[in-house]
Formats: C-alpha cells, sequence, structure tokens
C-alpha cells in the first residue's frame, strides 16, 4: 500500500476501532497488529529501531494509566487492600477493577500512538504535507521546512557552543547558556529571513485573496454552529438523524468552502500520486470493515465491544465478526511486500 | 534590457541613504559585474531588480527602473520573479525541500504551471546545466559547489530573462569556486542570459565581464568597461594592481592577456628573508594524530607543529580535514595519537588550562557575539578566565583594535570588518599565545583584509603563535610564515610559502602565475622600479 489517501483510510478505521472498544481481546489483537505491521515495515524503510522504543511508550503508559486509575479511583469490588482514609485523594479501597481499568486505557493510548507512527513510517513527508488543501499552501510550506531546517540548527547549535566554550565559559550554570541561545536565535531568525527571501524570488506568495479568507472564516462559523446545535439536539434526545442531518450540513459546509478557496489558489503539484490495484483494494476493504463496524455497532449487535471491568471483573466476551474487523488494519501487510 | 535611472533607497529606520542617484543600462545577454566594500549597497542594488528592494525590505524608494518592459517597484516580486531568477549567497540557507528536482521544480508549483510541462522544464534545466544525474539525489548529500549549482538551476527553470547572483562563491574554497564561476560565465553565451554577479573575489570574474560597476560606500555607483573602471579603483586583484604599477595598458583582465616583457629579466629577483622562527620548542604539536568520525578515518597519522612568532596558513580543499586538525587540537574532537601544548600532553593539561592560553575565532564570528555593547563583550571573556580589569584599560585595549569609538555600540549593528575586530578583541583579551582563526577573510572586502593582516602581523611580533585555517589563497600569501597544505586527511607538504605558492598549481597566486620562475607569489615581492 503507497497511496498517501489509501493510509488516511487505514488511519481512520484503525483509530475508530480503537477508539470504539474497551475489551482487551479486541485491543490485544489490534495491538499484535500494528506491532507486526509497524516492525516489517521499519526494517524496509528505516535502519533505526523501531519496536523497543516503541514498546517502552507502550509499557509506560500501561504503568502510569494503571497507577494513576488504581490510586484515584476507588471503584470495584475486588478490594486488594486499603489506604488510610485520610490520605488526600489516594486514600480508600485499591481495587483489582480500576487496576485493569486503568491497564485497557493504557492499552488503548499506546495502541493509538503506535498506529500513528506507523502512518508516519509509510509516508514522506511530501506525502504528509500534500494532504492539506491548497488553500493551506502557506502552511504546507511552514511544516516542511521547520522538517529540514531541524538539522542544519542543531550544527549551528553544535558550533556556536563549542565558539562560546574555548571563550572560557564552562556552559555549567543556567546562566552560562545565553550566550548560546542568544546567537542561535539571532542566526536561526536570520536564516529564516534568507530563505524566504529565496522564496519570494521564485513566486512564493500568500495565494488567498480577500474573499477566500472572509469566506472560509464564515463557513468555519457556520460549520461550528450546526455541529453544536446537532449536539445540543441529541443531548435533549432529539432523534439521532436530525442531529445527524445537522453534522452532515456542518460537513458539508467545511467541504465546500475548502473547495471553493482551493479552487481559488493557482498552485499546481510536481508529483502526482497514483492508485494501484493494492491501494484500491485495501481502501475498498478497510472502508467495509469500518462501515460494517459502525453498523454493527449502532444497531446494538455486537454487544461484545461494550466490556468494562466494572462493577465486578469478569471474563471479556468475543465475537467471530468482532474478531475478523480487529484483523482489519492488517490488510497493508498483505499488500507489503509490493511496496 | 535593465534600465535603472537616479535610484535613491533607504532601509526602514534608518536616515541614510544605500543607494544614492544610482544610474545604470545594462544590455541584453551581457554579464554585469558588481563591486565595491562591503555594505556599500551591493545586495541591495541586486535586489531592486526582482522588487525584493521594496517588496520584501520596506524602506523608501525613488527613482526609475526598467527591467525588460516591467517596473519592479510597480509590480512587485510575483510578477518579477518570472522574469529573473537569483541564487543567494550561502546554498544551504535557500532550500524548502530535500530532494533535487523537488526543490528547482519550486518555482514551477508556485506560478501553477501544469505538471507536463512542469516535468519537462525540470528536465531541460538539469540538461542544460548538465546537472541531470543529481536529479533524485538528496541535497544535503551534496557538496558546496553542487549545492550552489542546484541553485542556480532552481532560479533558471522558468526561463528568466535575467540571473542575479549574490556573492554565489563566498562559501566556497578556491577549486569550487573557480569551478562556479566558469560555470556561470558559461550561462551567458549557452542561455544568452543578462547576468548581475556581485563578487568580492574580481579576479576570477573580471575576464568574463561585459561592464564593471563600482559602488562606493556613500552609496554612489560608477559603470563602465573593467579595464576603465579599474583604473581609478584602489582596491584590485593583484594583476591589476600590478599592470598599474608597471603602466601596462590596456589593463589585462587575465593571466594570459599580460604583455610578455620579459620583465623579470630586468627586475632583480630577489630572495625573501625567510623571518626568524623559534623552532626549538613547537607551541603545540601533534604526532600520528588519528581522527575517526562515524567510521570514516577524516586525519591520517598527522605529525604538524606550531611555533611562537609564527603565522601558520592551513590550506587545502573542502572536506581536506582542516577544520577537524582545528577541532582535535582544541581538545573538542576525540583522537588517536598525542597531542602536547607547551610541551605537556594536552590530555594531563585539561581543557580549561588549553583554553587559558587558546583563542578561537569560528568561521561565523556572530558566534561569539550576544551582549549589549562592545565593552560588555570583553568583560563577558574576562570574567570567563576570573580576571579583573579596569575599564580604562579595557578601553585602552580595544583602541588598538580600532575599536574605542563604538565601545558602547551594540555588536551586531557594526559593519562586518568592525565585527570581525570585535570578535578578535573579545576572544584575545586574556592575552593568550596561540590563536586560531578559521576562515577569517570570509566575505570581506579588501580593506577589511588588510586590517586583519596588520592585527596578525603585530601579534606575530608579540611572539604569539597563529594558525589560520583559509580557502583565500591571496591572503595566506600575504600573511604566511609557514605553509600546510592538507590534502585527504593527509599532509601533501609543509613548509615555505614561497613553495606552497608557487609550486602547487592549484594554490598558486597571481602573482606566481604571472611571473614563474622568479620566486615571485605577492605584488610585494616585485622589485618595481628599483
Amino acid at each position: 500500500m503507497r497511496h498517501s489517501k489509501a493510509w488516511i483510510i487505514w488511519l481512520v478505521v484503525t483509530t475508530v476501532l480503537l477508539l470504539t472498544t474497551r475489551n482487551p481481546v479486541y485491543l490485544f489483537i489490534i495491538l499484535g497488529v500494528v506491532l507486526t505491521l509497524g516492525t516489517l515495515m521499519a526494517k524496509q524503510k528505516t535502519q533505526q529501531p523501531w519496536l523497543k522504543p516503541n514498546l517502552r511508550f507502550l509499557v509506560t503508559m500501561l504503568v502510569l494509566s494503571a497507577l494513576i486509575n488504581t490510586l484515584f479511583t476507588h471503584v470495584g469490588e475486588s478490594v486488594l487492600f486499603t489506604l488510610p482514609d485520610q490520605w488526600l485523594l489516594i486514600g480508600g479501597d485499591i481495587t483489582l477493577e480500576s487496576l485493569v481499568y486503568g491497564l485497557i486505557n493504557g492499552l488503548v493510548i499506546g495502541a493509538l500512538y503506535i498506529t500513528f507512527n506507523i502512518f508516519n513510517l509509510a509516508l514522506s513527508i511530501k506525502q504528509i504535507t500534500r494532504l492539506i488543501p491548497n488553500v493551506f499552501h502557506p502552511i504546507v510550506i511552514t511544516m516542511t521546512i521547520s522538517l529540514t531546517f531541524f538539522p542544519s540548527i542543531q550544527r549551528r547549535a553544535r558550533e556556536i557552543k563549542e565558539a562560546q566554550l574555548i571563550r572560557g565559559n564552562p556552559m555549567k550554570r543556567i546562566s552560562d547558556w545565553l550566550p548560546l541561545l542568544l546567537p542561535l536565535l539571532i542566526t536561526s531568525l536570520e536564516k529564516a529571513f534568507l530563505l524566504s527571501e529565496s522564496m519570494t524570488a521564485r513566486g512564493f506568495h500568500n495565494q488567498r485573496d480577500q474573499f477566500s479568507n472572509r469566506f472560509l472564516a464564515i463557513s468555519l462559523i457556520f460549520a461550528t454552529f450546526f455541529i453544536f446545535s446537532g449536539w445540543i439536539l441529541r443531548l435533549y434526545a432529539y432523534p439521532f438523524l436530525i442531529s445527524f442531518s445537522f453534522y452532515l450540513l456542518s460537513g458539508g459546509f467545511i467541504v465546500f468552502a475548502l473547495f471553493y478557496a482551493n479552487r481559488k489558489v493557482n498552485i499546481t503539484h510536481y508529483h502526482r500520486e497514483t492508485w494501484s490495484w493494492e491501494d484500491v483494494l485495501s481502501s475498498i476493504l478497510l472502508v467495509a470493515a469500518g462501515a460494517t463496524w459502525i453498523t454493527l455497532l449502532t444497531t446494538g449487535n455486537l454487544p461484545s465491544t461494550a466490556y468494562t471491568p466494572l462493577p465486578k471483573l469478569l471474563l471479556p466476551k468475543i465475537q467471530f465478526q468482532g474478531v475478523l474487523i480487529f484483523f482489519s488494519p492488517m490488510l497493508p501487510l498483505l499488500f507489503h511486500h509490493h511496496d | 534590457m535593465i534600465n535603472i535611472s537616479h535610484l535613491f533607497y533607504q532601509y526602514p529606520n534608518t536616515d541614510n541613504d544605500v543607494l544614492k542617484d544610482v544610474s545604470l543600462t545594462i544590455s541584453p545577454g551581457t554579464l554585469t559585474l558588481i563591486s565595491g566594500p562591503s555594505g556599500s549597497g551591493k545586495s541591495t542594488l541586486l535586489r531592486c531588480i526582482n522588487g525584493l528592494v521594496p517588496h520584501f525590505s520596506g524602506g523608501l524608494i525613488a527613482g526609475e527602473i526598467d527591467v525588460f518592459g516591467s517596473n519592479p517597484i510597480i509590480d512587485g516580486t510575483k510578477e518579477m520573479s518570472r522574469k529573473v531568477g537569483m541564487v543567494f549567497q550561502e546554498p544551504e540557507t535557500q532550500f524548502v525541500y530535500d530532494i533535487v528536482e523537488d526543490e528547482i521544480a519550486f518555482s514551477l508549483e508556485n506560478f501553477g504551471i501544469p505538471r507536463k510541462i512542469m516535468h519537462q522544464q525540470v528536465s531541460t534545466v538539469l540538461k542544460n546545466l548538465g546537472l541531470c544525474h543529481f536529479r533524485q539525489r538528496k541535497i544535503h548529500t551534496l557538496s558546496g559547489g553542487e549545492k550552489q549549482k542546484i541553485a542556480i538551476a532552481s532560479a533558471l527553470v522558468h526561463h528568466p530573462k535575467v540571473l542575479i547572483l549574490d556573492e554565489p562563491t563566498s562559501q566556497l574554497d578556491p577549486i569550487a569556486a573557480a569551478n562556479m564561476l566558469d560555470f556561470i560565465a558559461s550561462l551567458k553565451s549557452k542561455l544568452g542570459l543578462t547576468i548581475l554577479i556581485t563578487e568580492h573575489r574580481l579576479e576570477r570574474l573580471l575576464p568574463y565581464a561585459d561592464l564593471l560597476a563600482d559602488l562606493s560606500p556613500d552609496g554612489r555607483l560608477e559603470s563602465g568597461s573593467p579595464e576603465e573602471i579599474l583604473m581609478h579603483m584602489d582596491q584590485v586583484p593583484p594583476i591589476i594592481s600590478i599592470a598599474k604599477q608597471i603602466g601596462v595598458k590596456p589593463l589585462p583582465l587575465k593571466i594570459e592577456d599580460f604583455p610578455n616583457l620579459e620583465l623579470h629579466r630586468e627586475l632583480n629577483i630577489i630572495q625573501k628573508d625567510p623571518g626568524e622562527i623559534n623552532t626549538q620548542t613547537p607551541v603545540i604539536s601533534t604526532q600520528n594524530l588519528t581522527v575517526n568520525i562515524n567510521m570514516t578515518k577524516i586525519l591520517d597519522h598527522i605529525d604538524f607543529r606550531l611555533y611562537e612568532g609564527e603565522i601558520h596558513t592551513l590550506i587545502g580543499k573542502n572536506g581536506a580535514g582542516k577544520t577537524t586538525l582545528l577541532r582535535s587540537m582544541m581538545g573538542l574532537t576525540p583522537y588517536e595519537g598525542r597531542i602536547q601544548i607547551f610541551s605537556h600532553d594536552a590530555d594531563e593539561l585539561g581543557f580549561r588550562k588549553v583554553i587559558q592560553n587558546l583563542a578561537y575565532l569560528p568561521q561565523n564570528p556572530n558566534d561569539l557575539l550576544f551582549a549589549e555593547s562592545v565593552l560588555v563583550e570583553m568583560q563577558i571573556t574576562l570574567r570567563n578566565h576570573q580576571i579583573h580589569r579596569e575599564i580604562s584599560e579595557i578601553q585602552g585595549f580595544l583602541a588598538r583594535f580600532g575599536l574605542e569609538e563604538v565601545s558602547e555600540r551594540y555588536p551586531r549593528d557594526l559593519s562586518v570588518g568592525e565585527r570581525q575586530r570585535t570578535a578578535l578583541a573579545a576572544i584575545t583579551i586574556h592575552e593568550p599565545e596561540i590563536i586560531f582563526l578559521d576562515e577569517p577573510t570570509r566575505g570581506m572586502d579588501y580593506e577589511a583584509k588588510n586590517t586583519l593582516k596588520d592585527q596578525l602581523i603585530e601579534w606575530r611580533d608579540q611572539k604569539k603563535a597563529i594558525l589560520v585555517v583559509t580557502h583565500d589563497v591571496e591572503f595566506a600569501a600575504l600573511i604566511a610564515d609557514r605553509v600546510t597544505i592538507l590534502d585527504k586527511g593527509e599532509i601533501l607538504f609543509t613548509g615555505s610559502p614561497k613553495t606552497a605558492f608557487t609550486q602547487f598549481s592549484e594554490f598558486q597566486t597571481q602573482t606566481a602565475a604571472l611571473f614563474p620562475e622568479t620566486g615571485w607569489f605577492t605584488p610585494d615581492d616585485i622589485p618595481f622600479s628599483k
């Protein structure tokens, strides 16, 4: 899988799956999938270790989340031990249920992190920035530059530090770092100035006119209004269909405004991404998996997702359709050798 | 055709005109060389051609500019960028993307050129400039000269009529710089471009220049044929100053044009006094110094000696290991072998002891300066070394550098030359015995170089040991007592400047090329009218 839009679909489906269940079995399936996918991709794309730092992050999240949840939430029936009540906030029953609940939360955060990491691994800076609409061209360029600018700033920092060291600055106290930070800040600003000069000389220009700016702002206000209206109606138990149409309206406003403003911006792109059959096939399958998942969820046909360890810890149930859907982020792996 | 008439320009928040009543007419398909001391407004004049001045810089402008039918003052940068391509001093700071072809296509994307045509234009420019093999390369893997060629390709990809270059070789070694200037000159005939270029190293470009425009420090401009303008200029390349003294007319712009007068037979050949260097005990010496960085051998068994009372210049191509040798002697790079400072092992002395007796001027003197005034910069170095000095003493020290007038000024507001002198004063106020300078003439005009030369000679007479790393062969020839040539991490030669600057063709000075077999290598060596 290579196309950036196919990867966006992968990212959205995986994130939705991760955020809509607390069933540890499903979470473990998806974690296993992303870890395998990431390790295989990293092997091909970079020489840097991938699995270890990601596992480290996952374990840290598990420990932190479990610790915080166990200490601060005192719900659940299986009491492990009790902390004195007079201990502010953490005093009370320490339960197995809140420990498990914390672990599950940690699992979700860790898996999300790894998912975004894979997305990063799959696409180049240019591919990611290309996903941003033309109308935000200046933002795209700023992002690209900040990413390519960093190594040269690092090198400058080293040069300045050495020059100040030889001048006798011990670089020990915090105030000793001023002679490094000030020249670094000034040279960075000078460099930024030179670069923007070079870009201006090559026709770079903020192409958005007054009208599209105003149009974008007004559309954003309308979109926000409709989103909130839909949400409030939902709060007052109006039918889902009504608020859903409000959401659609809001999304429509944003898409239309961007589309309109985009057409006004006369910028072309040197590279064009082409859809391969692998991209098309995995995108279709991913969308199908995501749609099935949402349908099953909203119709209540998948009770196994609604797992919670509270109030009493029980073993999670699993359903065949659920297992199948949670394996869907594996799809890029099927076409992996073609990359 | 480019026509500038009665142009005045003032930067924002300043009172004086950088350009004063400048008028200039440039014919299509010619190369114009713009010269003048630092701060005389050369870069500003270039930026008027593509509208960066005043549209990017702000400020007040008056007068008329016509660039092939467009007026940059009215039309702005977007419109002018289609007609004028620009290349800047530092190759690194002008790139947006990390891949060569993406970078070259940047302007085409901004102009909204259809993708198919874009690909054709990128291919054409790469082919025209002989850069096809770089197409997919990552820019950071290219050398300085290659990067500058990519910058030129990026400026030319949309077929502008004018190419302007702002000191495009100031960051390159002499060989890469010479190649670059030949390359630029070839573009004139190949593509029929109108080229404007500012450059400190006049000697290289003079043979190609159709027009020489000289800006004076007060912002006035004189233009004409190079032969004509050079007659009135004070600061000129060695070949011109020699021709002027002998009275050769018209002035020869390149070595081959110099009349074969058999001059050196009439003039007495003198042997320069090699100077008295006490070669008993070196101040710094290295034995079998080897440095590896990322598994690559940068220095290979270097035996180097620096003595008191000498100016030692270290020359060599980019990547020869010059800066690494400097850094290892300062204890900034891990090394194998032995480094001795005042007959003690550097390892045993420790970093703090070493730097008490050592001063280092980095390539960019701005790296040192951050305080609110020149005076405070001096106090900071003194405080670093825990030395107490009265203000009057510091003022006296600054006077030796000609900085007494500016002691209360903010260092970064000073001219290039003054800024470097401030940095030099700041690193030497604790009176170290050893002074290292890395590329001290970068971006400096002839006058600033002369001041630096006098300062170095003063230090040498005070018996200090001075090591100068430089690409500037003409400057090195003026100051050197001894020369070391580094090549691919090994010492190719150590010895007298006479041998270095006459025998090694890559480092030959203009004087040496003019008078082979005489042993002269600077204009001072020639016994005029004696």
